[in-house]
């Protein structure tokens, strides 16, 4: 209230003689003056924005959620409180896809760190010609993942895919990957690492080159050898890149669906369904509008809380 | 003077559309794997024969999963892009359901008399509550293919029972003597083919799985049925990785000599008979085996043209749908795409002798074939059969297991 007081004296008074006295001052005054106005005028679009593509379609989804909206029962929609989320905590398919996607996420964010980690401190060595190191670690990355997720399914193909060709000289049987749940589940986190650990290697690398060379040269005068600079001074130092990786990295992992869609379908059986795939099959494939959003709603809790988790306790470090 | 006119004159025409340019065009959705370059001469011959309107194919997904899923995608958003459907046979009760297809009573005048002229398993499957949702396309079942120079080789008969076929397919195996000769392949990976590997022997066993809408699942038969292709892989019959098989993998394995028998759709005999094919000239077909002590039966296929209810020129659409559903076309696609015709007269016409010598043949099974289960929940049911069919096949889960996996989940679904 003190505030706008000073504020509504100042438009009329204060200003003229800013105005006289200095140029500069004035249109400082004039800002201050009216700065709320001014940021909600240029906020105005960006905020109308964020609700027509974040709000509406959230507020939507939660919407839908409470309906009974089944389209293949040829009914209205009907609105079913939290029968949707009853439906969904009750649901051994629900369960299995989440075991599913957290056992992604815990494998594939730790397995991806290291790869990435290592491949960050290659890429970072005194190449002379770098580009082509870069290129490489930029190639996976810029793969559409159904595409990686083809990939992955030929080469760990029973009959002629490459990892059995390879294993040809240690044993004399097949495996068959897409017979075995757990076997596919590594086929799909291997994909999903090499996949992954390129973006990872990127975030990492641009941490590396941030990393004063000078704190080396002292740790070497110091007596530190390769690894007590590693563990003393890079990790240390890197650690805000590596939780800025982590934190994508885990956010993706808990939406992850095209790579084990094109790789195994979800199958054998429903082993390596995850949430997200659940959640498009009950939409799109079972045309179940109101059971799909509330999944829907369940991932963003669970995206929601894992990512709040983890910053709070990176807060410090970020 | 002329000088400015004749430009403005030339101008004025190039922007202002001729009256014949103002023609009507429908967009007809169709599979990339069912010869759109055939479905191409009929839209031909529509255009033709209907100056003003122009027809133009939009191709969708090579499998039916895929095309279903833009179709929900596309038709739950109401969109108008689209004016006419090419269908699975399991979709017209989802498509009567959702009212996403326009009846087409009152186009065909008596629709009993009407359908007559047809199968009869596509004038039911097409009529749902008495709505004639869409009108058939062409036929398709699953048949047993198998390598005639082989069982000549062996003096062996045709199959009509699966242990009968184990046994002639071990016999064949071990005579050739090939580490790559498997002795059956069907589909076993989570897809729609596989729904069928499960129904086939279900069914041979005098047992339906949904009635009216409501589940009739009866668990021995479940089980026996996924103890019967257990056991063929078990014999090395069929390959140990039976649940990896797509159908396209069965055609492939066919066509390169890798099988004896082949659980295969319709569309596999003209690969079969291509240039390019190791089997060229030593297939035939016949109808799927029955259980010991059952009877035979096969699963039915096809395609179907509906019209959207969401298109901006519904009569244009029903005048190109029924003629697609015509005699003229459905001898066109026998001839030039060995797609199955869906006019019993057709299956005996000597025009069509040279190009699929096999249509008498066909003809029995696909008019003894059976529909799989007629609901609007199609898709939810396809999914628990083809996952816990997968499950078993895959070794994840016993046949009791999955039985009773199947038998719970079908009554969620069905609730």
């Amino acid at each position: 209230m003190t505030n706008n007081t000073t504020r509504q004296a100042g438009l009329g008074n204060a200003r003229p003689a800013a105005r006289r006295s200095n140029p500069a001052s004035w249109a400082r005054s004039l800002l201050d003056a009216s700065d709320a106005n001014l940021a909600r005028v240029l906020l105005a679009p960006a905020f109308l924005l964020l609700l027509l593509i974040v709000v509406y379609p959230v507020c939507r989804l939660f919407w839908t959620s409470l309906l009974d909206l089944r389209l293949s029962s040829g009914m209205p929609a009907r609105f079913a409180g939290i029968d949707n989320y009853t439906s969904v905590f009750t649901d051994p398919e629900f369960w299995t896809a989440l075991t599913n996607t957290l056992l992604i996420t815990l494998i594939t964010v730790p397995a991806a760190l290291l790869v990435g980690l290592a491949l960050a401190l290659i890429a970072n060595l005194p190449f002379r010609v770098r580009w082509p190191v870069r290129l490489s670690l930029l190639i996976p990355w810029a793969m559409p993942l159904a595409f990686v997720g083809m990939i992955g399914g030929w080469f760990f193909q029973s009959d002629y895919g490459v990892v059995n060709d390879l294993l040809r000289h240690f044993r004399s049987t097949r495996i068959i990957w897409f017979n075995s749940g757990w076997l596919s589940f590594i086929a799909i986190c291997l994909t999903i690492t090499w996949k992954t650990c390129s973006f990872v290697a990127l975030v990492l690398l641009a941490g590396l080159q941030t990393i004063p060379q000078e704190l080396y040269e002292a740790a070497s005068v110091d007596g530190a050898g390769p690894l007590r600079r590693f563990c003393f001074v890079t990790l240390p130092l890197l650690r805000p890149a590596i939780a800025v990786a982590a934190i994508f990295r885990m956010i993706t992992s808990l939406q992850t669906f095209d790579i084990p869609l094109t790789m195994t379908r979800g199958g054998p059986g429903t082993s390596t369904v995850t949430l997200a795939m659940y959640i498009h099959q009950n939409t799109v494939d079972f045309l179940d509008l109101g059971y799909g959003a509330a999944l829907a709603v369940v991932l963003f809790f669970i995206s929601m809380g894992v990512t709040t988790l983890y910053l709070r306790q990176v807060r410090t470090e970020l | 003077m002329t000088r400015i006119l004749r430009p403005l004159l030339v101008l004025a025409a190039l922007l202002v559309p001729p009256a014949a340019q103002a023609e009507t065009t429908l967009n007809v959705y169709i599979s990339s794997a069912l010869r759109p370059e055939v479905m191409r001469q009929a839209f031909d011959q529509f255009e033709k024969a209907n100056p003003g309107i122009k027809v133009v194919p939009q191709l969708g997904g090579a499998t039916s999963d895929l095309q279903a899923q833009y179709l929900n995608t596309v038709l739950s958003a109401k969109d108008s892009s689209l004016d006419v459907l090419m269908l699975d046979i399991i979709r017209p009760a989802q498509f009567a359901a959702t009212g996403w297809t326009l009846p087409l009573n009152k186009d065909v005048g008596n629709p009993t008399a009407f359908l007559k002229q047809y199968l009869p398993a596509y004038a039911d499957a097409d009529t749902v509550d008495g709505k004639l949702v869409v009108l058939p396309a062409f036929a398709d079942a699953m048949f047993l293919y198998y390598r005639k120079d082989l069982l000549d080789k062996y003096h062996l008969p045709v199959p009509t029972t699966w242990s009968q076929l184990a046994s002639e397919a071990k016999t064949i195996q071990a005579g050739e003597n090939d580490a790559q000769l498997q002795g059956l392949s069907f589909q076993g990976a989570p897809i729609e083919g596989t729904v069928c590997t499960f129904l086939l022997p279900y069914w041979s066993m005098g047992k339906n799985l949904v009635h009216n809408g409501h589940l009739t699942f009866d668990h021995a038969a479940a089980v026996k049925s996924f103890d019967l292709w257990l056991g063929l892989m078990k014999q090395g019959v069929a390959p140990r990785n039976a649940a990896e098989i797509v159908t396209d993998q069965t055609r492939k394995d066919f066509e390169a000599g890798k099988a004896v028998f082949a659980v295969e759709w319709a569309y596999g005999w003209s690969l079969f008979q291509s240039a390019d094919s190791a089997v060229k000239g030593k297939v035939a077909v016949t109808d799927l085996p029955a259980v010991d002590g059952g009877k035979p039966v096969t699963c039915i296929g096809g395609w179907q043209w509906g019209v959207s209810a969401f298109s901006k020129h519904p009569a244009e659409s029903v005048k190109l749908v029924k003629f697609l559903s015509s005699v003229p076309v459905s001898t066109l696609l026998a001839e030039k795409a060995s797609l199955l015709p869906v006019f019993p007269p057709l299956y005996h016409d000597a025009a069509l002798d040279q190009a699929m010598p096999w249509l008498p043949q066909a003809l029995p099974v696909v008019e003894q074939a059976k529909s799989r289960p007629v609901t609007p929940y199609y898709n939810d049911v396809s999914n628990v059969i083809r996952t816990q069919t997968n499950a078993v096949l895959a070794g994840s889960e016993t046949p009791e297991q999955a039985a009773d996996q199947m038998e719970a989940r079908l009554r969620r679904v069905l609730r």
